[in-house]
């Protein structure tokens, strides 16, 4: 294969952009999207907030303790989504291969892209002048050969930076990566990365592809290849959904299992209508329940189902109480969701004669 | 209870009895064998409580006093089979225990009492068809393997059987094969009826047929089917619930037809298979003019590729299959050359003998 061009586009801090582009009163203060009310969680905040050691998926109140004079928003999606379409909108100008990771994330390959000579750096330097200018956001940007190098990248000089990983340099940037930029690598591989000596990708390079798949499984392979800066994978346009699913978590615990029941009814409802807005049109291959205790303690129960039609309250009934058990604990947060059988590319489908 | 047979006269039934019989019993009387003693008959009857077979012996017998009582089956099944051939066995009960005798031999076993055996009830009959036992089994072989096991669809786990004025058809399927054979018989049935036989009953039936002309009567009720043949009784219970319309998934549009010699069909799948994904078992067919090639590879990246001649003029496709579900059906075929029919990568194949088209074979595709 030639050499790809891969950049990945982040917008930064994408729901507190959205607040302070819209209210400039917001622009000099430390700043945090999400639920108010002592039980939120921050979804997004600033770069002031930041300071503070505030962080995205913590509690408003511990955002609270760590930075008094914090400005909390509540989210408002169908804002942001729209926001989102302008953005994607910008990236589909320069290559019709854009790969959304998320309402603000994408990877755009540019392989075959003539503007500016074919020039990645350019393209992306000129995606970044045109988001600011004609939405009024910042987008982070890293350019690479592959999806895994070009995300580490963007991440390089956030916020409002552009990092560029040439062909030549790809080595040696490599090989200086501490573990935890890895994909997949959380406190526990990384712990166990440490424990065998490894904290940088040239440490791990070290490593056979072996030793590392005995280790570590499917990963160990991915962890070969990554400290290699090896990721053939390519910008998939369009993925199939994998999952729907709809949580809440209740401004005051749910105290019992009954408590619990009596909540699923609304649950099922709004799942009902994100299934009819974004279902895929075929069987619901699993069925799942998600409750997460007043501990944070989080746990999920599945069952496959495979149904054709949406599912009733009567189908999550079982899983929340084999889920529950006799826990007696307060519950903070439940969910319901689908998940779709996602065909792997190369993967053998057999097909059926009843269907 | 006291008699002597011979021991042929008791481990045949027995061995038939103990195949019903499970291991793995919920009530322990089910893991036992019910003997009624008449003055001058036997009757031996096991069950899983969904089939029941029923055994009656008259032969190599002197009852001695009459009686009934439930033993051991595997047990007695196991002490038979291990005494000399030839030789007499007295059983005799004492209290609540059996002995059994045979020359130096001296076993003693449990029972339970006959009454705890359970009955399969009795229902209304409402049809019967009498034809030789041959031709059931073939029909039966011709098709079982294609049953499901353990469906969620529960009437995919059993052999559908229906009778119409003059044929009588068996099909089974588990969702990705489908195979169906009929039997040019006169019937006398004025309606079509369809009854779905369940998995465990099909086979065991399968074992009691011999492969000759002696009849067997097979009597349809509303929740059950009689067998009755020879010595024998079997009864099963029936899935209720309804068979898919088989109809409608056999292929009429097909437009590329091969023939290929059976065996060499067969072994040339065989051989490619090996090296296939060993659960998924996908193996690429490439047709085209005069031949067949078949690909298989799996993760370790080995690679298997074969080709054998085959009768075929047309456009060339490519199209994969489980290569398990293949060699089933040319297993059960029995001519020397078959007949594929495909259309499409997407769409089912349809295979058959040349010769003889009361068998035909559905199989659908994979997309590898």
């Amino acid at each position: 294969m030639s050499q790809r061009k891969i950049i990945h586009c982040d917008c930064d801090c994408f729901y507190a952009a959205v607040e302070m582009r819209d209210d400039p009163s917001l622009r000099e203060v430390a700043l945090a999207v999400g639920g108010d009310g002592g039980r939120g969680v921050v979804a997004t905040c600033n770069y002031a907030a930041r300071a503070y050691g505030v962080r995205s998926a913590m509690t408003m109140s511990e955002a609270h303790r760590l930075c008094p004079d914090l400005v909390v928003v509540p989210p408002d999606m169908a804002r942001y989504r729209q926001v989102s379409r302008q953005v994607m909108g910008i990236f589909r100008d320069y290559t019709p291969l854009v790969e959304p990771l998320s309402v603000d994330e994408a990877f755009l390959d540019v392989s075959e892209t003539e503007l500016f000579q074919g020039s990645a750096t350019l393209i992306a330097r000129d995606i970044r002048r045109r988001v600011r200018e004609e939405v009024g956001i910042t987008v982070s940007a890293g350019v690479a050969g592959n999806k895994f190098l070009a995300k580490v990248a963007s991440d390089w000089n956030k916020p409002d930076g552009l990092f560029v990983v040439l062909p030549e340099a790809a080595d040696d940037f490599v090989r200086a990566l501490p573990i935890e930029r890895l994909f997949g690598v959380g406190k526990v591989t990384a712990n166990r990365l440490h424990e065998l000596g490894v904290s940088t990708c040239n440490d791990l390079q070290a490593w056979s592809r072996e030793q590392l798949a005995e280790r570590f499984g499917r990963l160990g392979l991915r962890l070969y290849e990554m400290s290699r800066g090896i990721d053939p994978r390519p910008v998939v346009v369009s993925r199939p959904t994998k999952s729907i699913s709809v949580e809440r978590t209740y401004g005051r615990d749910l105290p019992t299992l009954a408590a619990c029941e009596a909540a699923l009814d609304e649950l099922v409802t709004d799942l009902a209508l994100r299934l009819k807005r974004k279902g895929e049109n075929k069987p619901m291959h699993k069925l799942f329940v998600k409750l997460r205790f007043s501990d944070f303690s989080t746990h999920t129960q599945e069952r496959i189902r495979n149904l054709t039609v949406l599912p009733q309250r009567e189908d999550f009934l079982p899983l929340l109480r084999e889920l529950y058990g006799d826990a007696r604990r307060p519950v903070r947060l439940l969910g319901l969701g689908v998940r779709y059988r996602v065909d792997e590319p190369g993967e053998a489908v057999q097909l059926r004669l009843f269907d | 209870m006291k008699l002597t047979i011979t021991r042929e006269a008791l481990l045949t039934p027995l061995q038939a009895i103990a195949g019903v019989v499970e291991r793995k019993q919920t009530m322990p009387v089910l893991s036992n064998v019910l003997f009624v003693a008449e003055p001058d008959s036997l009757t031996l009857t096991g069950t899983n409580m969904e089939v029941e077979l029923v055994a009656h012996v008259n032969e190599g017998l002197a009852v001695e006093s009459p009686g009934r009582i439930t033993i051991p089956a595997r047990k007695l099944s196991d002490i038979c089979r291990s005494l000399g051939e030839g030789t007499q066995v007295e059983l005799a009960l004492q209290g609540d225990q059996v002995h059994v005798r045979s020359g130096a031999s001296h076993f003693t076993l449990s029972t339970l009492p006959a009454e705890h055996f359970p009955n399969v009830e009795e229902d209304a009959e409402s049809f019967r068809l009498e034809l030789a036992q041959a031709d059931l089994r073939n029909l039966l072989e011709a098709t079982s393997f294609a049953m499901a096991q353990q469906d969620v669809r529960y009437y995919l786990n059993g052999l559908m059987l229906e009778v119409g004025s003059n044929y009588l058809r068996a099909v089974a399927t588990d969702g990705h094969r489908l195979a169906m054979s009929t039997l040019a018989v006169v019937t006398g049935s004025e309606e079509v009826r369809q009854l779905i036989l369940p998995r465990k009953g099909t086979l065991e039936l399968i074992r009691l047929l011999a492969d000759a002309d002696t009849s067997v009567m097979l009597v349809f009720g509303d929740n059950h089917l009689r067998a009755t043949l020879g010595a024998y009784t079997f009864t099963s219970k029936l899935i209720e619930g309804k068979f898919p319309d088989y109809n409608r998934v056999i292929p009429r549009g097909g437009d590329k037809t091969f023939i290929a010699d059976r065996q060499s069909l067969k072994a040339t799948l065989q051989r490619a298979g090996i090296l296939s994904h060993e659960n998924i078992r996908g193996v690429r067919l490439q047709l085209q003019t005069n031949e067949l090639g078949v690909f298989a590879n799996n993760p370790d990246q080995e690679q298997a590729e074969d080709s054998l001649p085959v009768d075929y003029v047309g456009e060339s496709l490519q199209i994969g299959f489980n290569v398990g579900y293949l060699i089933d059906v040319l297993n059960a075929l029995e001519g020397n050359n078959v007949r594929m029919t495909l259309s499409n990568a997407n769409s089912s194949g349809l295979i058959e003998d040349v010769d003889n088209g009361n068998s035909v074979y559905v199989v659908m595709p994979m997309r590898l």
